[in-house]
C-alpha cells in the first residue's frame, strides 16, 4: 500500500514510517504566532520556564503582526510590544511589524516555506500553506509554548480525501465559487480530522492565489489540511523566493508526491464548467445558495480581502468589475479594500488600481485581516447586512446583530457597485 | 473519576466565536474573567446559570471556526464538569486536552437527554447515566490518556525534557 502526501510529510518529521491513525511527534519547521494569541504564547512561555527558558531554535520562529495592524488601542499596542521583547531577547529576528500584512502570505512572500514543511500558528487558517503542500496547522497558545521548549508536537496521521476538479470555470465564476459549492456540499464537519488532495486539470492550471483561496476554507470544513503538489508557474515563484533553498523546494515537492496506490477515505468529483456564482448565507458558512438566489438583497458594506482572496488577482477581479461598471460603487454601501501583504499593495499602486477605487468611493486600507475580528476597523452594527470575500459569517464575528454573506471579489464587487447582492455575470459577461 | 450535575443541550456546529466572542480576545485577559462570556452569543443565560459539574451535551463538530483557547478557558473557568459530542472540531479538541477540560465523544448521549436533565458521567467505567438510562462511551486513545495523566501538553514535554 502506498503513501499520501501528508503520510510522506509525517514520515520525515516523525522520523520513521507512519501509518493511519497514529500519533506521531514531528519536528516543526517553523512555529509562529501572530499579534493576536502571540503575547499569549511569549508570556506563557516565560512562565512555564519561570522567565529563564529559550526557545529551542529562534531561527524557527516568526512572529506576523495582521490582525491589528496598526494597533487600535493601548491594550492591543502593549500585547505587540510584549511580542516585539520576547522575540528581542530570544534572538528571534522574524518579526514581521504592523507594515508587513497577513502573516501565512508574508511568510510564504518571504520564502520561509518550503513544501512538506511543518509549521505551527496561532491562526485557524495556518493550513492555507497547503497551497504549496506545506503541512500548517492552528493551533492554541499552548500548543505553540510546548513547541518552543523541544521544537515539536503531536499529530494524528490523518485519512486523506482526494478532491478532484476538472472542466472551465464560466466567465464570471472563480475557484471561491468551486470552494463555497464545496463548503456547501460537505457541511462545516465534513472534512473533520481529515487531510484532504485536490487535484485535476482545474487544479493544475490554478495561480498560485487561487490555491491559497481553496486551500484556506479547508478549516471551514474542519479539515487538518487541503494540499496541493506545487506544478507550473506557482512552483516556480516558490523555487525563486526560496532563493537559495530553491533546489530543496523541487526535492521536497518529489519526495510528497503521493503514491498511486495511495489509500483514500473518500473520493469526490466535480466538473465546474458548469458551476454558478456561489455565497454563503448568514449565519454559516455551510449556508449555501447561488448568487442568483440571494440577489436583490440590499447590502450596508462590501468588504474584499482576508487571507482567503486578498492577493493581487483578487483586487484585479474586483477592478474589473467595477470598470465595467465605470468606476463607481453604490452610495449606500460603504466599500472596503483590503490587500493581503504590502507587496500586493504596491502591485495595486503600481498598476494605478489604488487611485481608481479612492475615486470610485472605496475604502482602500493598509494591508491587515482587517474585519476578521469584531474589534478592528469594518466592525458591522448591529442590524447591518454585510459581503464580504473574508472564510467565517458567524453569528456576532464582525459584530453582534450584524448579518454577512460570503462571496468572490467579483460578486463582492458587483453588489458593491449595485447595492445588492448581484450576480457578476450580470456586469462581467 | 465522577461527573454529576444539569446538562446544557445544544446543536450541531456551535463554533469558537460564540463560545468566546472575538472581541473580549484582547480586553479580557484574566482567566476568571473570561469565564461571564461563555457561550454569550448563543445562549445568554449559559454563563449566569451553568453550576459547576453541569454537562454540555452537544451534536457534531463541537468548536469549529477560531483556534483561540479562550473557548477552552472560558468553560474550565466555569467549572464545567464535561463536553460530550458526537464529535469535536480538531484545534478545540487539543485545546481542551491542553486545559485538562474533561471531553469525550458519545453519538447516543444527544438522544439520551433534554435540555435541565440531570446527568452523571463515570469515567473509569466509560458510562453516562441520565433519564434512567444509560449509554456507554469508548475510553482515551492511549497516548491522549498520558497526556491528560500528565496533566495536559506543557506537563507533559516538560517531563519528556526532565524539566517537572
Amino acid at each position: 500500500m502506498g503513501k499520501t502526501a501528508i503520510m510522506k510529510i509525517m514520515d520525515r518529521a516523525s522520523g520513521g514510517e507512519v501509518k493511519v491513525g497514529d500519533r506521531v511527534w514531528c519536528a516543526i519547521d517553523l512555529s509562529t504566532a501572530r499579534d493576536f494569541g502571540g503575547a499569549n504564547c511569549t508570556l506563557q512561555f516565560d512562565d512555564i520556564t519561570d522567565n529563564k527558558g529559550r526557545v529551542w531554535d529562534p531561527s524557527k520562529i516568526a512572529f506576523t503582526f495582521d490582525l491589528q495592524a496598526p494597533s487600535h488601542s493601548e491594550k492591543v499596542s502593549n500585547n505587540q510590544k510584549i511580542i516585539r521583547e520576547f522575540a528581542k531577547r530570544q534572538g528571534i529576528d522574524k518579526v514581521f511589524d504592523i507594515n508587513w500584512g497577513i502573516g501565512q502570505h508574508v511568510l510564504l512572500e518571504n520564502g520561509y516555506v518550503k513544501p512538506g514543511d511543518v509549521i505551527l500558528g496561532t491562526d485557524s487558517h495556518m493550513n492555507l500553506l497547503g497551497a504549496v503542500g506545506a503541512f500548517a496547522t492552528g493551533v492554541g497558545n499552548t500548543d505553540i509554548a510546548a513547541s518552543w521548549l523541544n521544537g515539536t508536537n503531536w499529530f494524528r496521521v490523518p485519512e486523506t480525501m482526494k478532491i478532484e476538479a476538472t472542466g472551465e470555470f464560466g466567465c464570471g465564476v472563480y475557484m471561491r465559487d468551486f470552494l463555497t459549492l464545496l463548503v456547501g456540499d460537505l457541511g462545516a464537519g465534513g472534512m473533520d480530522f481529515l487531510a484532504v488532495e485536490f487535484l485535476g486539470d482545474v487544479i493544475e492550471r490554478s495561480s498560485l492565489a487561487e490555491r491559497i483561496t481553496l486551500c484556506s476554507m479547508v478549516t471551514e470544513m474542519s479539515g487538518k489540511i487541503g494540499l496541493i503538489i506545487p506544478n507550473g508557474p506557482a512552483l516556480e515563484w516558490l523555487v525563486e523566493r526560496a532563493g537559495a533553498n530553491g533546489q530543496a523546494v523541487r526535492d521536497r515537492v518529489r519526495e510528497i508526491t503521493p503514491d498511486p496506490d495511495a489509500p483514500y477515505c473518500e473520493v469526490r468529483k466535480y466538473d465546474v464548467s458548469k458551476l454558478e456564482p456561489m455565497v454563503s448565507c448568514p449565519d454559516a458558512p455551510d449556508n449555501v445558495k447561488t448568487v442568483r438566489e440571494a440577489s436583490g438583497e440590499a447590502v450596508d458594506q462590501v468588504h474584499i480581502g482576508s487571507c482567503s482572496n486578498g492577493r493581487f488577482e483578487d483586487v484585479a477581479t474586483a477592478f474589473e468589475v467595477l470598470k465595467k461598471s465605470g468606476f463607481k460603487v453604490s452610495s449606500s454601501v460603504r466599500a472596503i479594500i483590503t490587500p493581503a501583504t504590502r507587496e500586493v499593495m504596491a502591485k495595486c499602486a503600481k498598476e494605478g488600481f489604488i487611485e481608481k477605487f479612492i475615486e470610485a468611493g472605496v475604502v482602500f486600507t493598509n494591508p491587515t485581516c482587517a474585519l476578521c475580528t469584531a474589534e478592528h476597523y469594518g466592525a458591522l452594527p448591529s442590524g447591518d447586512v454585510g459581503c464580504s470575500t473574508t472564510n467565517r459569517n458567524f453569528i456576532g464575528k464582525v459584530g453582534k446583530g450584524s448579518h454577512t454573506y460570503l462571496m468572490s471579489p467579483a460578486s463582492a464587487m458587483a453588489t458593491a457597485v449595485r447595492g445588492v447582492i448581484t450576480d457578476p455575470r450580470d456586469i462581467l459577461c | 473519576m465522577k461527573i454529576k450535575g444539569r446538562v446544557w443541550k445544544y446543536g450541531d456546529d456551535v463554533n469558537t466565536d460564540v463560545i468566546f466572542a472575538g472581541k473580549y480576545t484582547y480586553t479580557v485577559k484574566e482567566r476568571a474573567d473570561m469565564a461571564q462570556y461563555a457561550l454569550e452569543d448563543l445562549d445568554p443565560d449559559f454563563a449566569k446559570n451553568v453550576k459547576p459539574g453541569d454537562v454540555i451535551v452537544a451534536g457534531k463538530n463541537w468548536g469549529c471556526g477560531s483556534s483561540r483557547e479562550q473557548a477552552a478557558i472560558c468553560l474550565k473557568e466555569l467549572e464545567l464538569g464535561a463536553i460530550i459530542a458526537k464529535s469535536f472540531a480538531r484545534i478545540h479538541y487539543r485545546n481542551c486536552l491542553n486545559e485538562g477540560l474533561p471531553i469525550l465523544i458519545s453519538a447516543e448521549a444527544q438522544d439520551l437527554v433534554k435540555n435541565g436533565d440531570e446527568i452523571e458521567i463515570d469515567f473509569d467505567l466509560g458510562v453516562i447515566k441520565a433519564g434512567g438510562r444509560e449509554v456507554k462511551f469508548p475510553p482515551y486513545p492511549k497516548f491522549v490518556q498520558g497526556l491528560v495523566n500528565d496533566g495536559g501538553l506543557i506537563p507533559h514535554v516538560k517531563k519528556s525534557l526532565g524539566l517537572a
